[in-house]
């Protein structure tokens, strides 16, 4: 009895500093926000809602969010899916190598994609040029439109689609495939009623974080849909922020609870999806059955190895093109290449060579932090079932869904004046850019894990319980062995994702706490594109080998581990 | 001998320390100075280690981005009592002035203003222009026209092919759309045919010599030095100051009332226009607020700039107005 109070005790503890945790990085800032909405300067009115919900603008943005995030979801859904498949179930050759270039565009910061591609398309596009094909001056980008921001973001985020889905092929159990085919089912029969729909809850995982990330990403809209006129709700708000001043800062409160909206429904789509039917698979075999593609495995290769070339080494070449210029619009030659904007950024720019620092030590410190937060918390969420953390799980979704820069200025008007008791300020400092980073990709960290946990059968931790182990212990001894994959999958995510991220720290950053994305975003701002591309450049080679370099301790690490790793 | 060493050397120490604790003392800046600009990320941190080598003593952090967000930032560390900022050097005096009436800004009365135009800093010296940044047509070289006015932007040769910065973003903008908007000869109607005519407007000056350089749009309204500089490096770009004339900003340096060095501020103030500092922006491309060192090297000698008379209070008054009305007409 005195034992049983005791594990009581403790599990009360666990799960209200889990709550306490994700309330101050989830709720509150909404909460800062929301007040602003209907108290706009601190009394109560409804007239933000009324001016924005009257404004024309308003809804043109909205549809234009709706559009291009389903545009861009259903895009790389298609992409990620069909990749997904032949690589985790056929017997294409290099597997190792195409998946590691297929992950590579996650990456990439979505402003330094879309620098990429316009440098492929533009009226001096080297590259276009070289083939005698390039427009003519003043002639309108393509890339400026709708379909370019809806093919990016397919581009974009085609990994998350594809990372989730082969996670959960992983646990695929042989036993039906087999089944199935000795009984004579052809293999597009096994897998349209046998795989498909046993990998639902992985897909509309991914399907669901992909939604978000299409609907709050800023990077791609602004470069491609600003100079078109073409405004999705992240920029709109952007503009209004950035234009006009936190005079508007109630407006725009408002409106980033439409796009919290828009991506609620979503996710509540999703849990009604899952909710209806038992996904849980118990298997024994842990390597799926490889499917032969004989006479067809070249072609099928020629296609795979042709998209990823399309998609992620034309733009870089294009990339590394204007990295090496001169200055912007003079002609690539032998005799006008120069590393000059590379020596600049590395020794004579005293803010980029801080912005490495910056950017390695939040990316870190999130991933760890936030790995650490999400296994105890989805534990609650799936297997104990607690009600309340379930709710949160929504409430943790806004600050992904939300576009970074109403983040941001819920985290200035949170952080502006001292912490309450201790008397510290964090806004000025990285701590605060931290504090952004740690709510808003939450999130990104929670997801493989809570689909993992979906997808782990329970009896393990319970006999571990009946054996009267206590929860800490089979936290760290049984628990966090099982979904280790998906939780060291979700780090890497997140420091794939902080490490470039530019939206929150555009508006957070301040002299020394200069992250990557900013110092990119302000050399391409002031004209400095060929700065911006080489220092571009260098962190897609620091990136790159970092991966590189895991792939040697890969051995080491259970399988699933690392997503670039077949 | 070694007594004789010994005595020199401490004589020589002895001197150097002297002079160590007067120049300290002539400096006297030190400790932590936050600068809020809107200079492009080169120039910025070319003028904070400028300012550096004469002030040794002073640790400068630098927030640096369009003038408009700058003034948003303020605005909510004002709102929410904190300002950060101890000096500004933003990009127009529009802003300076509706910070001054706002009671924001910390008067110099002492800054050294020998041989700057007397129009160029506020009678009350509480902001003093520290440069002049005249906005013209930047063009493509490969372009098939040459406009000569901003009068002939509005031609149909030149549908779609024109890039603005969007005084959203940019100080400069906001007034040259203040000053612009205010003519009988261009006024509003000049931006409705721009827009009729499928004009673009960017971000902010950058994003315009980017889309000029690149050729997306073979003309651009732009600042004077960044289309000069480009050039300087090999740009494909050519610059024409305009016959109506040119709206122009000062690029203000100002001390926020709410300073917490305002030794710093002020020697920051001081740097900026001195001789120094104006040299230094000379060689960046600006034109200086003190002609007397000497004009940037693209200028074109013995050429008078033609500028566009702006009337600063005037164009506080309208600001907002003419921002919402740029916004509903441009879309940004």
């Amino acid at each position: 009895m005195a034992q049983r109070s005791g594990e009581q005790i403790e599990e009360r503890a666990l799960l209200w500093a889990l709550v306490l945790a994700a309330m101050l990085l989830s709720l509150l800032p909404l909460l800062r926000l929301l007040l602003e909405a209907v108290a706009p300067g601190g009394t109560l009115s409804g007239r933000a809602f009324e001016s924005v919900l009257r404004n024309p603008a308003t809804w043109t943005a909205t549809g234009h969010s709706i559009v291009t995030a389903f545009g861009g979801t259903l895009l790389a859904t298609v992409i990620g899916v069909a990749v997904g498949l032949v690589v985790a179930l056929t017997d294409v050759r290099a597997r190792s190598a195409y998946v590691f270039l297929f992950v590579l565009p996650l990456l990439l910061a979505p402003q330094v994609v879309a620098l990429a591609w316009l440098q492929l398309f533009g009226p001096s596009s080297t590259l276009l040029k070289m083939i005698g094909m390039a427009p003519a001056l003043g002639s309108r980008n393509p890339l400026y439109s709708p379909t370019g921001i809806v093919l990016l973001l397919g581009v974009q985020y085609a990994p998350l689609v594809f990372l989730t889905l082969r996670a959960g092929l992983r646990t695929l159990p042989n036993e039906l495939v087999e089944a199935a085919l000795a009984g004579g089912a052809r293999p597009f029969t096994v897998l349209r009623t046998i795989v498909l729909p046993l990998m639902t809850p992985p897909l509309v995982a991914g399907i669901a974080l992909c939604f978000v990330s299409c609907l709050g990403n800023f990077g791609i809209p602004a470069f491609l849909g600003i100079p078109g006129g073409y405004l999705v709700l992240p920029t709109l708000i952007y503009q209004r922020l950035a234009g006009l001043g936190p005079s508007v800062l109630s407006d725009v409160a408002v409106l980033s609870m439409l796009i919290g909206v828009i991506a609620v429904t979503g996710l509540a789509l999703q849990d009604v999806m899952l909710g209806r039917r038992d996904f849980r698979i118990v298997t024994t075999s842990t390597t799926p059955r490889t499917w032969h593609l004989r006479r067809w495995r070249l072609p099928v290769e020629i296609a795979l190895w042709s998209l990823s070339v399309l998609v992620l080494v034309v733009p870089l070449a294009a990339l590394l093109l204007t990295s090496l210029v001169p200055a912007i619009g003079v002609a690539l030659t032998a005799a006008s290449a120069t590393l000059d904007n590379y020596r600049f950024v590395l020794f004579e720019h005293a803010a980029a060579r801080r912005a490495f620092r910056n950017s390695f030590g939040l990316s870190i410190a999130a991933a760890l932090l936030i790995a650490a937060l999400a296994v105890p918390l989805a534990y609650f969420m799936v297997w104990r079932r607690t009600r309340l953390l379930r709710w949160l799980n929504l409430i943790a979704e806004l600050p992904y869904a939300l576009p970074g820069v109403v983040l941001a200025i819920a985290a200035i008007l949170l952080f502006l004046k001292p912490l309450p008791v201790i008397g510290v300020t964090i806004y000025n400092t990285v701590w605060i850019i931290l504090f952004g980073y740690l709510a808003r990709f939450l999130v990104l960290g929670l997801r493989p894990v809570v689909s993992g946990y979906h997808q782990l059968d329970r009896t393990l931790e319970e006999a571990a319980q009946i054996a009267g182990a206590r929860l800490l212990r089979r936290l760290r001894t049984v628990i966090l062995p099982l979904v280790a994959p998906a939780a060291a999958a979700g780090a890497l995510l997140i420091f794939l994702t902080a490490f470039n991220e530019l939206t929150i720290s555009a508006l957070l950053w301040s002299s020394g706490s200069e992250t990557l994305g900013v110092t990119v975003f302000s050399f391409q701002q002031g004209g400095d594109t060929p700065y911006a591309a080489a220092l571009a450049m260098l962190t897609v080679v620091v990136s790159v080998s970092l991966m590189l370099a895991t792939m040697l301790v890969a051995g080491r690490l259970p399988r699933g581990v690392l997503p670039w790793r077949d | 001998m070694t007594t004789w060493a010994v005595r020199a050397l401490r004589i020589v120490l002895g001197c150097a320390m002297a002079l160590t604790a007067a120049t300290a003392a002539a400096q006297g800046a030190k400790g932590k100075l936050v600068l809020y600009t809107s200079q492009p990320e080169r120039d910025a941190s070319q003028t904070v280690a400028g300012f550096k080598q004469a002030n040794p003593g002073v640790d400068v952090e630098v927030f640096r981005s369009g003038t408009t967000e700058v003034m948003g930032k303020l605005a909510a560390e004002f709102s929410a009592g904190q300002p950060k900022a101890d000096v500004l050097l933003i990009a127009d005096a529009a802003s300076m002035e509706a910070l001054k009436r706002d009671g924001r800004l910390l008067a110099y009365p002492n800054a050294n203003v020998s041989g700057l135009a007397p129009g160029s800093f506020d009678a009350d010296k509480t902001y003093f222009g520290s440069k002049l940044i005249t906005t013209g047509i930047a063009v493509n070289t490969s372009a098939k026209n040459r406009p000569k006015s901003w009068a002939d932007l509005e031609k149909p040769d030149y549908k779609g092919q024109i890039a603005m910065p969007s005084p959203l973003y940019s100080g400069a903008a906001a007034i040259m759309l203040g000053t612009m908007t205010m003519r009988s000869d261009l006024g509003w109607q000049f931006f409705e045919k721009l827009k009729a005519e499928d004009a673009i407007a960017v971000r902010g000056n950058g994003a315009v010599l980017t889309a000029v350089a690149n050729g997306e749009k073979p003309y651009g309204v732009l600042v004077d030095f960044m289309a000069f500089n480009a050039k300087a490096k090999g740009s494909p770009v050519d610059f024409v100051f305009p016959a109506e004339g040119s709206p122009a900003v000062t690029e203000p340096v100002a001390i926020l009332k709410t300073t917490q060095n305002a030794d710093a501020a002020r020697a920051f103030v001081d740097f900026i226009l001195s001789d120094a500092g104006q040299k230094l922006a000379a060689s960046m491309g600006y034109i200086p607020a003190r002609a007397s060192v000497g004009m940037p090297s693209w200028f074109p000698q013995g050429t008078r700039i033609n500028i566009m008379p702006t009337n600063i209070s005037a164009v506080v008054q309208s600001n907002s107005a003419n921002l919402k009305r740029f916004a509903d007409l441009f879309g940004n």
